[in-house]
Protein backbone atom coordinates (compact mmCIF):
# COMPACT_ATOMS: atom_id res chain seq x y z
CA UNK A 1 0.00 0.00 0.00
CA UNK A 2 1.01 3.35 -0.91
CA UNK A 3 1.52 5.96 2.24
CA UNK A 4 1.53 9.03 -0.28
CA UNK A 5 -1.63 9.97 0.08
CA UNK A 6 -1.96 9.90 3.94
CA UNK A 7 1.28 11.92 4.12
CA UNK A 8 -0.73 14.09 1.67
CA UNK A 9 -3.98 14.83 3.24
CA UNK A 10 -2.37 14.90 6.51
CA UNK A 11 0.15 18.10 5.17
CA UNK A 12 -3.00 19.71 3.05
CA UNK A 13 -5.56 19.32 5.53
CA UNK A 14 -2.54 20.65 8.80
CA UNK A 15 -2.27 23.56 6.41
CA UNK A 16 -5.69 24.16 5.05
CA UNK A 17 -7.01 24.39 8.75
CA UNK A 18 -4.02 26.41 9.83
CA UNK A 19 -5.49 28.84 7.01
CA UNK A 20 -9.06 29.06 8.01
CA UNK A 21 -8.29 29.83 11.89
CA UNK A 22 -5.81 32.32 11.45
CA UNK A 23 -8.16 33.94 8.43
CA UNK A 24 -11.50 33.13 10.23
CA UNK A 25 -10.71 34.37 13.39
CA UNK A 26 -10.86 37.69 12.99
CA UNK A 27 -14.18 37.53 10.61
CA UNK A 28 -15.64 35.04 13.15
CA UNK A 29 -15.05 37.48 15.72
CA UNK A 30 -16.45 40.82 13.97
CA UNK A 31 -19.49 38.96 13.01
CA UNK A 32 -20.08 37.51 16.65
CA UNK A 33 -19.21 40.84 18.35
CA UNK A 34 -20.44 43.42 16.31
CA UNK A 35 -23.30 44.68 14.23
CA UNK A 36 -22.78 46.66 11.11
CA UNK A 37 -24.58 47.06 7.69
CA UNK A 38 -24.17 44.65 5.36
CA UNK A 39 -23.78 41.63 7.93
CA UNK A 40 -26.20 39.54 6.87
CA UNK A 41 -24.73 39.11 3.36
CA UNK A 42 -21.32 38.23 4.57
CA UNK A 43 -23.05 35.66 6.75
CA UNK A 44 -24.47 34.38 3.49
CA UNK A 45 -20.98 34.97 1.38
CA UNK A 46 -19.35 32.53 4.27
CA UNK A 47 -22.40 29.66 3.91
CA UNK A 48 -22.41 29.56 0.39
CA UNK A 49 -19.06 27.18 0.18
CA UNK A 50 -20.55 24.83 2.22
CA UNK A 51 -23.64 24.99 0.07
CA UNK A 52 -22.40 25.14 -3.86
CA UNK A 53 -21.59 21.98 -5.47
CA UNK A 54 -17.84 21.23 -5.28
CA UNK A 55 -17.50 21.27 -8.74
CA UNK A 56 -18.71 24.73 -9.57
CA UNK A 57 -16.41 26.06 -6.38
CA UNK A 58 -13.43 24.27 -7.77
CA UNK A 59 -14.22 25.74 -11.62
CA UNK A 60 -14.64 29.12 -10.18
CA UNK A 61 -11.48 29.03 -8.21
CA UNK A 62 -9.48 27.21 -11.16
CA UNK A 63 -10.52 30.23 -13.28
CA UNK A 64 -9.05 32.31 -10.65
CA UNK A 65 -5.94 31.18 -10.31
CA UNK A 66 -5.09 29.33 -13.64
CA UNK A 67 -1.53 30.28 -15.03
CA UNK A 68 -2.96 32.74 -17.38
CA UNK A 69 -5.21 34.30 -14.59
CA UNK A 70 -4.00 37.63 -12.91
CA UNK A 71 -3.89 35.40 -9.38
CA UNK A 72 -2.25 32.67 -10.72
CA UNK A 73 0.23 34.60 -12.47
CA UNK A 74 0.55 36.67 -9.14
CA UNK A 75 1.49 33.79 -7.13
CA UNK A 76 3.57 32.14 -9.96
CA UNK A 77 5.90 35.18 -9.59
CA UNK A 78 6.21 34.77 -6.23
CA UNK A 79 7.36 30.96 -6.69
CA UNK A 80 4.52 29.31 -5.06
CA UNK A 81 2.17 27.76 -8.08
CA UNK A 82 -0.90 26.97 -7.52
CA UNK A 83 -2.99 25.20 -9.85
CA UNK A 84 -2.40 21.04 -10.14
CA UNK A 85 0.38 21.66 -7.42
CA UNK A 86 0.01 19.89 -3.44
CA UNK A 87 -0.99 24.15 -2.86
CA UNK A 88 -3.64 24.12 -4.87
CA UNK A 89 -5.00 21.12 -2.71
CA UNK A 90 -4.29 23.32 0.03
CA UNK A 91 -6.27 26.36 -1.24
CA UNK A 92 -9.46 23.92 -2.15
CA UNK A 93 -9.54 22.49 1.47
CA UNK A 94 -9.14 25.88 2.72
CA UNK A 95 -12.07 27.03 0.67
CA UNK A 96 -14.61 24.22 1.65
CA UNK A 97 -13.91 24.34 5.25
CA UNK A 98 -13.51 28.54 5.59
CA UNK A 99 -16.99 28.52 6.31
CA UNK A 100 -17.72 25.52 9.14
CA UNK A 101 -14.42 27.21 11.28
CA UNK A 102 -16.16 30.70 11.02
CA UNK A 103 -19.76 29.69 11.98
CA UNK A 104 -18.53 27.43 15.24
CA UNK A 105 -16.26 30.46 15.76
CA UNK A 106 -18.91 32.76 15.67
CA UNK A 107 -21.19 30.80 18.07
CA UNK A 108 -18.08 30.99 20.58
CA UNK A 109 -17.84 34.30 20.41
CA UNK A 110 -21.62 35.26 20.65
CA UNK A 111 -21.46 33.52 23.94
CA UNK A 112 -19.14 35.35 25.44
CA UNK A 113 -20.57 37.94 27.99
CA UNK A 114 -19.70 41.38 26.58
CA UNK A 115 -19.77 42.78 30.42
CA UNK A 116 -16.69 40.82 30.91
CA UNK A 117 -15.04 42.69 28.19
CA UNK A 118 -16.16 46.06 29.74
CA UNK A 119 -14.84 45.16 33.29
CA UNK A 120 -11.56 44.01 31.13
CA UNK A 121 -11.58 47.47 29.90
CA UNK A 122 -12.23 49.40 33.44
CA UNK A 123 -9.45 47.76 34.79
CA UNK A 124 -7.03 49.21 32.29
CA UNK A 125 -6.92 46.98 29.84
CA UNK A 126 -6.23 47.50 25.56
CA UNK A 127 -8.88 46.03 23.75
CA UNK A 128 -5.92 44.03 22.03
CA UNK A 129 -4.85 42.88 25.71
CA UNK A 130 -8.90 42.57 26.59
CA UNK A 131 -9.37 39.64 23.40
CA UNK A 132 -6.14 38.06 24.09
CA UNK A 133 -7.28 37.90 27.72
CA UNK A 134 -10.87 37.48 28.35
CA UNK A 135 -12.60 37.64 24.68
CA UNK A 136 -10.60 34.16 23.38
CA UNK A 137 -10.14 32.14 26.22
CA UNK A 138 -13.90 32.30 26.91
CA UNK A 139 -14.81 31.90 23.38
CA UNK A 140 -12.10 28.80 23.31
CA UNK A 141 -14.76 25.81 22.89
CA UNK A 142 -16.32 27.64 20.17
CA UNK A 143 -12.92 28.15 18.34
CA UNK A 144 -11.80 24.50 19.21
CA UNK A 145 -14.86 23.07 17.69
CA UNK A 146 -14.83 24.69 14.60
CA UNK A 147 -11.28 23.72 14.16
CA UNK A 148 -11.95 20.60 14.43
CA UNK A 149 -14.87 20.31 11.79
CA UNK A 150 -12.65 22.46 9.45
CA UNK A 151 -9.89 19.79 9.68
CA UNK A 152 -12.42 17.30 9.30
CA UNK A 153 -13.82 18.94 6.30
CA UNK A 154 -10.34 19.52 4.83
CA UNK A 155 -9.31 15.65 5.33
CA UNK A 156 -12.44 14.87 3.11
CA UNK A 157 -12.39 17.13 0.50
CA UNK A 158 -12.64 16.10 -3.01
CA UNK A 159 -14.67 17.69 -5.42
CA UNK A 160 -12.83 21.34 -4.91
CA UNK A 161 -9.45 19.55 -4.66
CA UNK A 162 -10.20 17.34 -8.01
CA UNK A 163 -10.64 20.83 -10.00
CA UNK A 164 -8.17 22.87 -8.93
CA UNK A 165 -5.19 20.66 -7.96
CA UNK A 166 -6.01 17.90 -10.19
CA UNK A 167 -5.71 13.88 -9.38
CA UNK A 168 -2.04 13.58 -9.81
CA UNK A 169 -0.32 10.52 -7.65
CA UNK A 170 2.87 11.54 -5.29
CA UNK A 171 2.14 15.22 -6.15
CA UNK A 172 -1.70 15.89 -5.88
CA UNK A 173 -3.07 13.25 -4.36
CA UNK A 174 -4.80 12.95 -1.67
CA UNK A 175 -6.87 10.11 0.37
CA UNK A 176 -10.37 10.60 -0.95
CA UNK A 177 -8.94 10.81 -4.43
CA UNK A 178 -6.98 7.85 -4.03
CA UNK A 179 -9.55 5.82 -2.70
CA UNK A 180 -11.38 6.96 -5.70
CA UNK A 181 -8.30 5.84 -7.80
CA UNK A 182 -8.67 2.30 -6.33
CA UNK A 183 -12.11 1.74 -6.47
CA UNK A 184 -11.95 2.63 -10.40
CA UNK A 185 -9.25 0.10 -10.42
CA UNK A 186 -10.91 -2.21 -8.58
CA UNK A 187 -8.43 -2.46 -5.54
CA UNK A 188 -10.79 -2.42 -2.69
CA UNK A 189 -9.08 -3.73 -0.04
CA UNK A 190 -6.64 -0.84 -0.09
CA UNK A 191 -9.66 1.19 -0.83
CA UNK A 192 -11.49 -0.22 2.39
CA UNK A 193 -8.38 0.29 4.38
CA UNK A 194 -8.08 4.04 3.45
CA UNK A 195 -11.95 4.20 4.02
CA UNK A 196 -11.66 2.87 7.47
CA UNK A 197 -8.47 5.32 8.85
CA UNK A 198 -10.18 8.39 7.12
CA UNK A 199 -13.44 7.21 8.88
CA UNK A 200 -11.47 6.47 12.41
CA UNK A 201 -10.05 9.84 12.73
CA UNK A 202 -12.99 12.19 11.10
CA UNK A 203 -14.78 10.53 13.94
CA UNK A 204 -12.43 11.00 16.25
CA UNK A 205 -12.52 14.41 15.71
CA UNK A 206 -16.03 14.92 15.93
CA UNK A 207 -16.69 12.85 18.72
CA UNK A 208 -13.31 15.77 21.08
CA UNK A 209 -15.57 18.79 19.35
CA UNK A 210 -18.85 18.24 20.71
CA UNK A 211 -17.55 16.88 23.59
CA UNK A 212 -15.60 20.59 23.77
CA UNK A 213 -18.35 22.31 22.34
CA UNK A 214 -20.75 20.81 25.00
CA UNK A 215 -22.74 18.94 21.98
CA UNK A 216 -23.92 22.26 20.84
CA UNK A 217 -22.55 21.14 17.42
CA UNK B 1 -15.10 65.06 44.97
CA UNK B 2 -17.37 64.26 41.90
CA UNK B 3 -19.29 66.56 39.25
CA UNK B 4 -21.33 65.17 36.58
CA UNK B 5 -23.20 66.77 33.78
CA UNK B 6 -24.78 63.98 30.77
CA UNK B 7 -27.06 64.75 28.35
CA UNK B 8 -28.22 61.54 26.88
CA UNK B 9 -30.63 60.98 23.86
CA UNK B 10 -31.99 57.70 22.84
CA UNK B 11 -35.26 57.21 21.16
CA UNK B 12 -37.88 57.63 23.54
CA UNK B 13 -35.70 57.96 27.13
CA UNK B 14 -33.65 61.33 27.12
CA UNK B 15 -30.97 61.41 30.28
CA UNK B 16 -30.21 64.62 31.46
CA UNK B 17 -28.68 65.07 34.49
CA UNK B 18 -26.54 67.84 36.81
CA UNK B 19 -25.00 66.56 40.21
CA UNK B 20 -22.44 67.02 42.34
CA UNK B 21 -20.89 65.20 45.28
CA UNK B 22 -18.29 65.54 47.63
CA UNK B 23 -16.28 62.32 49.35
CA UNK B 24 -18.35 59.41 50.83
CA UNK B 25 -21.21 57.06 49.72
CA UNK B 26 -23.62 58.17 47.46
CA UNK B 27 -26.45 56.47 46.30
CA UNK B 28 -28.21 56.88 42.81
CA UNK B 29 -31.63 55.93 43.71
CA UNK B 30 -34.61 55.67 41.66
CA UNK B 31 -36.99 53.31 40.02
CA UNK B 32 -35.60 50.91 37.63
CA UNK B 33 -35.44 52.71 34.07
CA UNK B 34 -34.78 56.15 35.59
CA UNK B 35 -30.64 56.33 33.91
CA UNK B 36 -28.95 55.00 37.25
CA UNK B 37 -27.25 52.15 34.95
CA UNK B 38 -26.69 54.61 32.23
CA UNK B 39 -25.22 57.41 34.47
CA UNK B 40 -22.73 55.04 35.88
CA UNK B 41 -22.07 53.41 32.66
CA UNK B 42 -21.10 57.04 31.13
CA UNK B 43 -18.71 57.61 34.29
CA UNK B 44 -16.90 54.34 33.77
CA UNK B 45 -16.82 55.39 29.77
CA UNK B 46 -18.69 52.45 28.21
CA UNK B 47 -21.33 54.92 26.86
CA UNK B 48 -20.38 58.22 25.42
CA UNK B 49 -22.73 61.06 26.10
CA UNK B 50 -24.23 63.37 23.85
CA UNK B 51 -22.60 66.44 25.66
CA UNK B 52 -21.56 67.42 29.21
CA UNK B 53 -18.72 67.19 31.67
CA UNK B 54 -17.49 64.77 33.72
CA UNK B 55 -14.99 65.61 36.34
CA UNK B 56 -13.29 63.63 39.07
CA UNK B 57 -10.89 65.39 41.66
CA UNK B 58 -10.02 67.75 39.49
CA UNK B 59 -9.45 65.60 36.71
CA UNK B 60 -11.33 65.55 33.36
CA UNK B 61 -12.81 62.54 31.97
CA UNK B 62 -15.31 64.05 29.45
CA UNK B 63 -15.54 66.98 28.13
CA UNK B 64 -17.93 67.67 24.92
CA UNK B 65 -16.94 71.68 24.70
CA UNK B 66 -13.10 70.84 25.24
CA UNK B 67 -13.37 67.97 23.47
CA UNK B 68 -11.64 65.47 26.22
CA UNK B 69 -13.17 61.85 26.31
CA UNK B 70 -10.49 59.46 28.23
CA UNK B 71 -10.99 55.69 27.18
CA UNK B 72 -12.49 53.56 29.90
CA UNK B 73 -8.44 51.59 30.07
CA UNK B 74 -7.35 55.55 31.04
CA UNK B 75 -9.86 56.74 33.58
CA UNK B 76 -8.81 54.79 37.07
CA UNK B 77 -12.57 54.23 38.23
CA UNK B 78 -12.93 50.67 39.91
CA UNK B 79 -16.24 49.14 39.03
CA UNK B 80 -18.31 46.31 40.77
CA UNK B 81 -21.15 45.24 37.94
CA UNK B 82 -24.44 44.17 38.53
CA UNK B 83 -23.97 40.32 38.76
CA UNK B 84 -20.17 40.96 39.57
CA UNK B 85 -19.09 39.85 35.84
CA UNK B 86 -16.02 38.31 37.36
CA UNK B 87 -13.95 36.07 34.72
CA UNK B 88 -15.12 32.66 34.70
CA UNK B 89 -11.62 31.06 33.51
CA UNK B 90 -9.10 32.82 36.36
CA UNK B 91 -8.92 31.79 39.58
CA UNK B 92 -9.90 34.28 42.39
CA UNK B 93 -5.98 35.68 42.82
CA UNK B 94 -5.65 36.41 39.09
CA UNK B 95 -9.63 38.30 39.06
CA UNK B 96 -7.65 40.21 41.46
CA UNK B 97 -4.06 40.71 40.07
CA UNK B 98 -6.67 41.15 36.40
CA UNK B 99 -6.06 45.17 36.50
CA UNK B 100 -2.46 45.05 38.12
CA UNK B 101 -0.83 43.41 34.65
CA UNK B 102 1.08 46.66 34.31
CA UNK B 103 3.37 46.90 37.55
CA UNK B 104 5.99 45.37 38.44
CA UNK B 105 5.25 41.20 39.08
CA UNK B 106 6.56 42.08 42.97
CA UNK B 107 4.38 44.82 43.55
CA UNK B 108 1.60 42.86 41.64
CA UNK B 109 1.86 40.02 44.11
CA UNK B 110 2.06 41.82 47.18
CA UNK B 111 -0.71 43.55 46.40
CA UNK B 112 -2.71 40.72 45.25
CA UNK B 113 -1.67 39.02 48.85
CA UNK B 114 -2.43 42.43 50.65
CA UNK B 115 -6.10 42.36 49.30
CA UNK B 116 -6.83 38.76 49.60
CA UNK B 117 -6.17 38.93 52.97
CA UNK B 118 -7.88 42.06 53.40
CA UNK B 119 -11.35 40.41 52.00
CA UNK B 120 -10.67 37.20 53.79
CA UNK B 121 -10.55 35.47 50.65
CA UNK B 122 -7.03 33.24 51.32
CA UNK B 123 -9.09 30.16 51.91
CA UNK B 124 -10.48 30.23 48.25
CA UNK B 125 -7.79 32.13 46.58
CA UNK B 126 -7.10 29.21 44.04
CA UNK B 127 -10.69 28.40 42.85
CA UNK B 128 -13.00 29.83 40.33
CA UNK B 129 -15.70 32.32 40.80
CA UNK B 130 -18.11 29.51 39.70
CA UNK B 131 -17.30 27.12 43.02
CA UNK B 132 -17.66 30.56 45.51
CA UNK B 133 -20.90 31.60 47.44
CA UNK B 134 -22.70 34.75 46.77
CA UNK B 135 -20.87 36.78 49.31
CA UNK B 136 -17.26 35.49 48.62
CA UNK B 137 -18.17 36.47 44.47
CA UNK B 138 -19.30 40.59 45.77
CA UNK B 139 -16.07 39.99 48.01
CA UNK B 140 -13.61 39.05 44.81
CA UNK B 141 -15.96 41.90 42.69
CA UNK B 142 -14.85 44.92 45.50
CA UNK B 143 -11.01 43.57 45.83
CA UNK B 144 -10.72 43.58 41.50
CA UNK B 145 -12.32 46.73 41.49
CA UNK B 146 -10.16 48.30 44.90
CA UNK B 147 -6.84 46.74 43.73
CA UNK B 148 -5.79 49.31 41.52
CA UNK B 149 -6.93 52.18 44.10
CA UNK B 150 -9.12 54.44 41.81
CA UNK B 151 -10.09 57.47 42.17
CA UNK B 152 -13.66 56.28 42.00
CA UNK B 153 -15.64 53.34 42.98
CA UNK B 154 -18.84 52.29 40.63
CA UNK B 155 -21.06 49.58 41.94
CA UNK B 156 -24.04 48.64 39.79
CA UNK B 157 -26.86 47.07 42.19
CA UNK B 158 -24.56 45.39 44.11
CA UNK B 159 -26.34 43.44 46.58
CA UNK B 160 -29.09 42.11 43.78
CA UNK B 161 -27.88 39.13 42.66
CA UNK B 162 -27.84 37.56 46.36
CA UNK B 163 -30.97 35.99 48.07
CA UNK B 164 -32.50 37.97 50.74
CA UNK B 165 -30.89 37.00 54.03
CA UNK B 166 -27.45 36.84 52.61
CA UNK B 167 -28.52 40.28 51.11
CA UNK B 168 -28.55 41.61 54.54
CA UNK B 169 -25.42 40.47 56.54
CA UNK B 170 -23.44 41.57 53.22
CA UNK B 171 -24.57 45.14 53.34
CA UNK B 172 -22.68 45.50 56.75
CA UNK B 173 -19.36 44.13 54.75
CA UNK B 174 -20.51 46.45 52.00
CA UNK B 175 -20.55 48.98 54.34
CA UNK B 176 -17.39 48.13 56.14
CA UNK B 177 -15.42 48.19 52.96
CA UNK B 178 -16.80 51.57 51.49
CA UNK B 179 -16.21 53.12 54.51
CA UNK B 180 -12.31 51.97 54.58
CA UNK B 181 -12.03 53.14 50.69
CA UNK B 182 -12.41 56.70 51.70
CA UNK B 183 -12.56 58.51 48.39
CA UNK B 184 -15.83 58.75 46.39
CA UNK B 185 -18.29 55.33 46.18
CA UNK B 186 -21.13 55.62 43.44
CA UNK B 187 -23.65 53.11 44.57
CA UNK B 188 -26.54 52.23 41.73
CA UNK B 189 -29.59 50.77 43.85
CA UNK B 190 -33.52 50.95 44.09
CA UNK B 191 -33.71 49.45 47.44
CA UNK B 192 -34.23 52.24 50.19
CA UNK B 193 -32.89 49.63 53.16
CA UNK B 194 -29.52 50.00 51.33
CA UNK B 195 -29.52 53.57 51.07
CA UNK B 196 -30.26 54.49 54.67
CA UNK B 197 -27.54 51.96 55.51
CA UNK B 198 -24.96 52.91 52.92
CA UNK B 199 -25.06 56.38 51.93
CA UNK B 200 -24.29 59.74 53.30
CA UNK B 201 -25.44 61.22 50.64
CA UNK B 202 -28.13 60.91 48.01
CA UNK B 203 -29.32 62.02 44.41
CA UNK B 204 -33.01 60.95 43.92
CA UNK B 205 -33.43 59.69 39.48
CA UNK B 206 -36.65 59.65 37.88
CA UNK B 207 -37.06 59.02 33.83
CA UNK B 208 -33.73 60.39 33.18
CA UNK B 209 -33.50 63.28 35.63
CA UNK B 210 -32.55 64.30 39.34
CA UNK B 211 -35.45 65.21 41.07
CA UNK B 212 -33.64 65.80 44.47
CA UNK B 213 -29.97 65.46 45.73
CA UNK B 214 -28.80 65.99 48.83
CA UNK B 215 -27.28 64.33 52.32
CA UNK B 216 -29.45 61.69 53.19
CA UNK B 217 -31.54 63.00 56.18
CA UNK B 218 -32.77 65.70 54.45
CA UNK B 219 -33.65 63.47 51.26
CA UNK B 220 -35.45 61.18 53.33
CA UNK B 221 -36.72 63.88 56.09
CA UNK B 222 -37.50 66.21 53.39
CA UNK B 223 -38.52 65.17 50.02
CA UNK B 224 -38.33 68.23 47.35
CA UNK B 225 -41.99 66.97 46.09
CA UNK B 226 -44.80 64.49 45.69
CA UNK B 227 -43.00 62.93 42.49
CA UNK B 228 -39.22 62.16 44.80
CA UNK B 229 -41.76 61.68 47.85
CA UNK B 230 -43.14 58.36 45.70
CA UNK B 231 -39.48 57.79 43.98
CA UNK B 232 -38.33 57.02 47.44
CA UNK B 233 -41.16 54.64 48.09
CA UNK B 234 -42.84 57.14 50.55
CA UNK B 235 -46.80 55.29 50.67
CA UNK B 236 -49.33 57.90 52.10
CA UNK B 237 -48.91 60.77 50.10
CA UNK B 238 -52.29 62.87 50.77
CA UNK B 239 -53.42 65.95 49.48
CA UNK B 240 -55.12 68.93 51.79
CA UNK B 241 -56.26 72.65 52.13
CA UNK B 242 -54.22 74.89 54.69
CA UNK B 243 -56.65 76.16 57.27
CA UNK B 244 -53.67 78.08 59.26
CA UNK B 245 -50.46 78.02 59.29
CA UNK B 246 -47.55 79.12 62.19
CA UNK B 247 -44.33 78.97 62.63
CA UNK B 248 -44.78 76.32 65.10
CA UNK B 249 -47.21 74.35 63.06
CA UNK B 250 -49.83 74.11 59.62
CA UNK B 251 -53.14 72.95 60.73
CA UNK B 252 -55.12 71.97 57.44
CA UNK B 253 -58.30 70.07 56.06
CA UNK B 254 -58.20 66.99 54.86
CA UNK B 255 -61.24 65.46 53.82
CA UNK B 256 -63.54 66.79 56.29
CA UNK B 257 -60.65 66.16 58.82
CA UNK B 258 -58.65 68.54 60.83
CA UNK B 259 -54.88 67.70 60.95
CA UNK B 260 -52.19 69.33 62.74
CA UNK B 261 -48.70 69.19 61.01
CA UNK B 262 -45.65 70.26 62.90
CA UNK B 263 -43.82 72.95 61.40
CA UNK B 264 -40.02 73.83 60.94
CA UNK B 265 -39.08 76.58 62.13
CA UNK B 266 -36.53 77.21 59.20
CA UNK B 267 -39.23 76.52 56.56
CA UNK B 268 -38.57 79.59 54.23
CA UNK B 269 -42.27 80.48 53.64
CA UNK B 270 -45.38 79.54 55.13
CA UNK B 271 -47.87 78.07 53.04
CA UNK B 272 -50.70 80.43 52.82
CA UNK B 273 -54.07 80.08 54.12
CA UNK B 274 -56.88 78.21 51.32
CA UNK B 275 -53.72 76.79 49.63
CA UNK B 276 -53.88 73.18 48.29
CA UNK B 277 -50.39 70.99 49.56
CA UNK B 278 -49.20 67.45 49.71
CA UNK B 279 -47.98 66.05 52.75
CA UNK B 280 -47.44 62.27 53.92
CA UNK B 281 -47.63 60.56 56.89
CA UNK B 282 -45.22 57.57 57.32
CA UNK B 283 -47.27 54.11 58.03
CA UNK B 284 -45.25 53.08 61.14
CA UNK B 285 -46.24 56.34 62.59
CA UNK B 286 -50.02 55.98 62.95
CA UNK B 287 -51.72 54.48 66.12
CA UNK B 288 -54.56 52.51 66.48
CA UNK B 289 -56.71 53.78 69.18
CA UNK B 290 -57.42 50.79 72.10
CA UNK B 291 -61.37 50.61 72.38
CA UNK B 292 -60.75 49.07 76.23
CA UNK B 293 -59.09 52.01 77.50
CA UNK B 294 -61.68 54.50 78.10
CA UNK B 295 -60.31 57.23 75.25
CA UNK B 296 -56.62 58.18 74.37
CA UNK B 297 -54.34 59.75 76.60
CA UNK B 298 -54.22 63.45 76.39
CA UNK B 299 -51.07 63.82 74.23
CA UNK B 300 -52.64 61.54 71.69
CA UNK B 301 -55.80 63.39 71.36
CA UNK B 302 -54.76 64.91 67.92
CA UNK B 303 -55.34 64.16 64.92
CA UNK B 304 -58.05 61.44 65.48
CA UNK B 305 -59.17 59.98 62.42
CA UNK B 306 -62.11 57.06 62.77
CA UNK B 307 -62.72 54.70 59.68
CA UNK B 308 -62.57 51.08 58.79
CA UNK B 309 -59.80 48.52 58.21
CA UNK B 310 -60.74 47.35 54.58
CA UNK B 311 -57.58 45.17 53.97
CA UNK B 312 -54.32 44.14 54.98
CA UNK B 313 -50.83 43.16 53.56
CA UNK B 314 -48.72 40.31 55.48
CA UNK B 315 -45.37 41.82 55.15
CA UNK B 316 -43.58 38.89 58.03
CA UNK B 317 -43.12 40.53 61.36
CA UNK B 318 -45.40 43.72 60.51
CA UNK B 319 -49.02 43.57 59.35
CA UNK B 320 -49.54 46.72 57.09
CA UNK B 321 -53.48 47.82 57.32
CA UNK B 322 -55.74 49.41 54.45
CA UNK B 323 -56.99 52.20 56.53
CA UNK B 324 -60.54 54.01 54.52
CA UNK B 325 -61.33 57.12 57.30
CA UNK B 326 -64.88 58.44 57.07
CA UNK B 327 -64.85 61.45 55.29
CA UNK B 328 -66.11 63.67 52.80
CA UNK B 329 -65.53 62.26 49.06
CA UNK B 330 -63.68 59.07 47.36
CA UNK B 331 -60.63 57.60 49.24
CA UNK B 332 -57.56 58.90 47.94
CA UNK B 333 -56.52 55.51 46.22
CA UNK B 334 -57.51 52.06 45.52
CA UNK B 335 -60.43 52.43 48.08
CA UNK B 336 -58.46 53.13 50.90
CA UNK B 337 -56.87 56.36 52.26
CA UNK B 338 -53.96 55.65 54.35
CA UNK B 339 -51.93 52.44 55.03
CA UNK B 340 -50.86 51.38 58.42
CA UNK B 341 -48.26 49.86 60.05
CA UNK B 342 -48.64 47.50 63.04
CA UNK B 343 -46.35 44.85 64.10
CA UNK B 344 -48.17 41.31 64.37
CA UNK B 345 -48.52 41.11 68.08
CA UNK B 346 -50.63 44.51 67.79
CA UNK B 347 -52.26 42.92 65.50
CA UNK B 348 -53.19 40.05 67.12
CA UNK B 349 -53.91 41.49 70.36
CA UNK B 350 -56.22 44.30 69.17
CA UNK B 351 -58.14 41.05 67.29
CA UNK B 352 -57.95 43.80 64.25
CA UNK B 353 -58.90 40.73 61.90
CA UNK B 354 -62.05 41.13 63.68
CA UNK B 355 -62.94 44.19 64.58
CA UNK B 356 -62.66 46.56 61.58
CA UNK B 357 -64.30 49.97 63.24
CA UNK B 358 -60.96 52.01 64.20
CA UNK B 359 -59.77 55.68 65.14
CA UNK B 360 -56.26 56.32 64.45
CA UNK B 361 -54.04 58.68 65.89
CA UNK B 362 -51.50 60.26 63.80
CA UNK B 363 -48.60 62.63 65.66
CA UNK B 364 -47.91 66.36 64.27
CA UNK B 365 -44.66 65.61 63.17
CA UNK B 366 -45.47 62.12 61.69
CA UNK B 367 -47.31 64.43 59.58
CA UNK B 368 -44.60 66.25 57.19
CA UNK B 369 -45.74 68.95 54.14
CA UNK B 370 -44.27 68.05 50.95
CA UNK B 371 -43.53 72.06 49.41
CA UNK B 372 -45.90 71.98 45.71
CA UNK B 373 -48.36 69.11 44.37
CA UNK B 374 -47.92 66.06 42.48
CA UNK B 375 -47.97 67.15 38.93
CA UNK B 376 -50.95 65.12 37.37
CA UNK B 377 -53.38 66.17 40.43
CA UNK B 378 -52.71 70.49 40.22
CA UNK B 379 -55.23 72.03 39.08
CA UNK B 380 -55.80 73.31 35.85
Amino acid sequence: MDFAPILMSARVASLATLLAVVTGTPLAWLLGRHRFRGQAFIEGLVLLPLVLPPTVLGYYLLVLVNRSAPVGQLFDGLGLELAFTWRGAVLAAWVGSFGLFVRAAQAGFELVDPRLEDAARTLGRSEWSVFCAVTLPLAWRGLAAGTALAFCRAVGEFGITLMVAGNIPGRTQTVPLAIYDYVQANRMAEANALSLLTLAVVGLLLLLARRGSGARL
Amino acid sequence: MLSVEILKVFPGFTLDVRWEVGDGVVALFGPSGAGKTLTLQCLAGLIRPDSGRIVVRGRSLFDSVAGVNRPVRDRNLGVVFQGFALFPHLTVMENIAFGLDRVASEVRRRRTEEMIERLGLTAVARLRPAQLSGGQQQRVALGRALALDPDLLLLDEPLSALDSPLRRSLRDDLQATLRGFGKTAIVVTHDLAEVCQLADQIVVYDRGRVVQAGRKSDVLGRPASPEVASALGIRNVLEGTVLESTAEFVRLDWRGHTMVAANWPERPDLPAAGSRVAFFVRPEHVRLMRKDRGGPVPERRVNLISGAVVGEVDMGSMVALQFRAEGDGPPQARGYDLEIEVSRLVHEKLCVYYDRQWTVSVQPSAVQLLPGLRASAAPG
